[in-house]
C-alpha cells in the first residue's frame, strides 16, 4: 500500500467521519452524462440502500412535494446556466415514505464556459424544521389566545407602562390601542387601590411571589370605576430576573354591583326583621300590662263591689278580659319563641319524650277509646330543646285526638326514620281522623288564628307555634292528608351527632 | 308576725298602683305607702332616708319599664348609695322575658320577681313570704 492510498483512505475516512457526526452527505452530477453520485450520509438520509445507484431523475422524484420541487429545478437551472450557487430548505419523501425536511445545497463547475458538474452537500434539517414550525404554530396560537381573549390581558414592563394589550383591554377600558400604549396602569388605577396594586407589583418585582391574584379597581376612560380581578404572573429573563410582568383582567363590575345590592338588601332585612322583632315585644309586652289591670281591677271589683256581679254584664266582661289576656299571652310565646333561639341542646330519647307525651294525654284517649303506638326505637337519641320537643309533640297529638272521624275510633301511630342525608330524624305521626283539606287550607296551615275544623275549642294557634318551635330547633314540618282517611304529620327534626 | 311599716311603691301606670293599693289595704300588711313613677323620683327621696336611717322603706315594690329611669338604673343607682338598712325589694313587671327574669338574679337586693297581674291570691302569698323576710330581718 502506498502513501498516497493509505492518505486518500485516511481522508475518506475522515469525510465519513464528519458526516456522521454532523449528518452532512456530499452529492454530486456530472452535467455531461447526469451520473449521480451520493455520499453515505446523503444514501441514509433518503433512505436508499447504498449499493442501488440513482439516476438523475430518480433523485429529483424524491421531492413530491410541488412546491419544493419547483424551488430545486429552478435552483439547478439556474446554477447549471449562470452559475448561480444554492442553498435550499425542502421537504422530501424517503425511499421509505418518510418525509423529510433537508438542506441541499450546490455549486458548479464550470470549464471552457461550460458547466460540466453540480456539487453539493445535503443534511437533514427535519428535527430543527419541525421545531421551529413547532414554535412558529405555538407563537400564533398565542398570538390569537391574547388577542381574542374573553379577559383583558397585557404584558407590562417594568416601568409599569403597557408593552402589549389585547382587544378586549382596550374596549374594558374605552381606549384604543394607541391610547392605551402611552399610558401606565397606574395611570388607571383608581386612586384607592393605588397602594394595594403598588404592594403587589413590588412583591411580584422582589420575586417574593410569581403569581398573585387581587380586586382592583381601574378607571374608564368615561370616568366610571371598573371593579377587576386581576391574576398578575412573573415572566422571567434566562438569568432568573424579572423581563416583565403578564396581566389577566376580567371585569367583575356587574358581580360587584349585584353583591352590593344584595347586602344593601339583606342589611334592610335584617332591620326590618329587628324592627318587627321589636314591635312584637313593645305590643305584646304593652298589651300585657293592660290586659293584666283589667284582670287585677276585676278581681279587686269582685271583692269590692259584689253587687257589680250579678249585673249580666259582669261575666261577659269577664269572658272578654279572659280571651285577651290568653291572645297576649300567645303573642308572647311567640314573640319569646324568636328571640329564644340560643338555647341549650340535650341528648334526649325520642322513644322517652313520646312516651312522655301520650302520658299527657291519657285521659282523652281513654275518653275516645284511641289506640295510640310508640313505633319510635328506644335507642334512637337527638339534641333538642327538650321542652320544645314535649310541646310539639303533645300539640300533635291532642290534635289527632280533637280532629278525629265522629264514627271511628282514632288510631295514632308514631314511627321515625332517618332522612337520605342522615340530617334529620323524620318522626311521621299518622292519624286516620277527619283529615285537612290541603287544596284549600295547605298555605295557611300553619298561619296564626286559622282553624279549619269547627271544633269547640279550635284556637288556630297550637299548629303556629308548633311550626315555629320546630323552626327554631332547626326542623321543618310536612303534611300530607287526605279528607275522611287520615293526616300525617313528618316532622324534621335536626339530628346532631356530635 | 310584724306589721311592715313603710312601704315604696316605684310605678308609672296609676291603674295598677290604684289595684296594687287597695289590694295591699285588704291584706292589712302595711301601715304606709310612698308613691313614685319613676326610679328617678324614687332615688331622690332616698337619698336622704339612707343618710339618716329615719323613715326607711322595709319594702319596695319596683316596676322595671318606667320612664326617665328605670327599675335596672334604679337599683344601681341604689346599690351606689350603700344604704346600711335592710330592705325587701320586689320586682312586680309585666315582663315575662326569661333575660329580664335573669338579670334579677344578678342583684342580690332583689327577693323576688313577680309577674303582672297581681290577684289577691298573690298578694296573700306574697304578704306571708314577706312577713317571713322581715321577721328574718329582724332576728339577725
Amino acid at each position: 500500500m502506498d502513501n498516497t492510498n493509505s492518505d486518500f483512505d485516511r481522508s475518506t475516512h475522515l469525510l465519513n467521519l464528519i458526516e456522521e457526526s454532523v449528518q452532512v452527505g456530499t452529492w454530486e452530477v456530472d452535467i455531461k452524462t447526469m451520473d449521480t453520485t451520493w455520499s453515505k450520509a446523503t444514501y441514509e438520509i433518503h433512505e436508499v440502500e447504498e449499493n442501488i445507484k440513482p439516476s438523475f431523475d430518480d433523485a429529483i422524484n424524491y421531492y413530491k412535494d410541488p412546491k419544493s420541487l419547483q424551488i430545486l429545478t429552478e435552483a439547478f437551472t439556474a446554477c447549471i446556466e449562470e452559475g448561480k450557487r444554492f442553498d435550499l430548505e425542502l421537504e422530501l419523501t424517503t425511499a421509505k415514505g418518510n418525509k423529510k425536511w433537508v438542506r441541499a445545497v450546490g455549486v458548479s463547475e464550470f470549464k471552457f464556459g461550460k458547466c460540466i458538474k453540480v456539487s453539493g452537500v445535503f443534511q437533514d434539517i427535519t428535527e430543527k424544521t419541525r421545531t421551529l414550525q413547532t414554535i412558529a404554530l405555538r407563537e400564533e396560537e398565542l398570538q390569537k389566545t391574547f388577542e381574542y381573549a374573553g379577559n383583558g390581558m397585557a404584558i407590562v414592563h417594568l416601568d409599569g407602562s403597557w408593552v402589549k394589550v389585547n382587544n378586549q383591554l382596550c374596549t374594558m377600558f374605552g381606549y384604543s390601542e394607541e391610547e392605551l400604549l402611552q399610558k401606565t396602569f397606574k395611570d388607571l388605577t383608581y386612586h384607592e387601590d393605588m397602594e394595594s396594586s403598588n404592594m403587589l407589583v413590588n412583591s411580584l418585582l422582589n420575586l417574593e411571589i410569581e403569581n398573585k391574584q387581587m380586586e382592583k379597581r381601574y378607571v374608564h376612560k368615561n370616568g366610571d370605576i371598573i371593579w377587576t380581578l386581576l391574576n398578575t404572573s412573573v415572566i422571567k429573563n434566562d438569568d432568573g430576573t424579572v423581563r416583565h410582568l403578564v396581566s389577566q383582567i376580567s371585569d367583575i363590575t356587574l358581580m360587584k354591583k349585584a353583591e352590593e345590592r344584595i347586602s344593601a338588601l339583606h342589611k334592610v332585612t335584617k332591620e326590618q326583621n329587628d324592627r318587627l322583632l321589636n314591635f312584637a315585644h313593645i305590643v305584646s309586652h304593652n298589651l300585657r300590662s293592660h290586659s293584666g289591670n283589667l284582670e287585677m281591677l276585676l278581681d279587686l271589683m269582685k271583692y269590692e263591689v259584689p253587687e257589680a256581679t250579678e249585673n249580666s254584664f259582669f261575666p261577659l266582661i269577664g269572658d272578654a278580659v279572659n280571651s285577651l289576656s290568653e291572645t297576649v299571652s300567645n303573642l308572647n310565646e311567640v314573640a319569646i319563641l324568636n328571640t329564644q333561639i340560643h338555647k341549650e341542646l340535650t341528648e334526649v330519647s325520642l322513644h322517652t319524650i313520646v312516651e312522655k307525651a301520650i302520658g299527657n294525654v291519657k285521659g282523652t284517649i281513654l275518653e275516645t277509646h284511641a289506640v295510640v303506638n310508640n313505633e319510635v326505637a328506644e335507642s334512637l337519641k337527638l339534641k333538642t330543646v327538650p321542652a320544645y320537643l314535649d310541646s310539639i309533640i303533645l300539640n300533635f297529638l291532642t290534635n289527632a285526638l280533637k280532629y278525629k272521624k265522629e264514627t271511628e275510633a282514632p288510631i295514632i301511630n308514631l314511627r321515625a326514620n332517618f332522612s337520605k342525608d342522615k340530617e334529620f330524624i323524620i318522626l311521621d305521626i299518622r292519624d286516620n281522623g277527619m283529615g285537612i283539606d290541603l287544596e284549600r287550607h295547605g298555605k295557611k296551615l300553619f298561619g296564626m288564628y286559622k282553624t279549619f275544623h269547627k271544633h269547640k275549642d279550635s284556637r288556630g294557634l297550637g299548629l303556629f307555634i308548633t311550626k315555629n318551635q320546630i323552626e327554631a330547633i332547626g326542623g321543618h314540618i310536612e303534611v300530607k292528608s287526605k279528607i275522611n282517611v287520615g293526616t300525617t304529620f313528618s316532622l324534621y327534626l335536626k339530628h346532631e351527632k356530635n | 308576725m310584724k306589721k311592715i311599716n313603710i312601704t315604696y311603691i316605684i310605678d308609672d301606670d296609676p291603674i295598677f298602683v290604684f289595684g296594687l293599693k287597695k289590694m295591699l289595704e285588704h291584706a292589712n300588711f302595711c301601715n304606709e305607702f310612698s308613691v313614685f313613677n319613676n326610679g328617678e323620683d324614687a332615688i331622690e327621696a332616698l337619698k336622704p332616708i339612707i343618710k339618716t336611717g329615719v323613715d326607711f322603706p322595709e319594702l319596695i315594690l319596683l316596676d322595671l319599664n318606667m320612664p326617665i329611669m328605670d327599675g335596672w338604673q334604679f337599683l344601681d343607682e341604689f346599690i351606689k348609695e350603700k344604704p346600711t338598712k335592710k330592705t325587701l325589694i320586689y320586682i312586680i313587671s309585666s315582663s315575662i322575658d326569661p333575660v329580664d327574669i335573669e338579670k334579677a338574679k344578678e342583684y342580690e337586693n332583689v327577693s323576688s320577681f313577680v309577674i303582672k297581674p297581681i290577684t289577691r291570691d298573690k298578694i296573700k302569698y306574697i304578704a306571708e313570704e314577706i312577713h317571713v323576710l322581715v321577721d328574718d330581718n329582724i332576728n339577725k
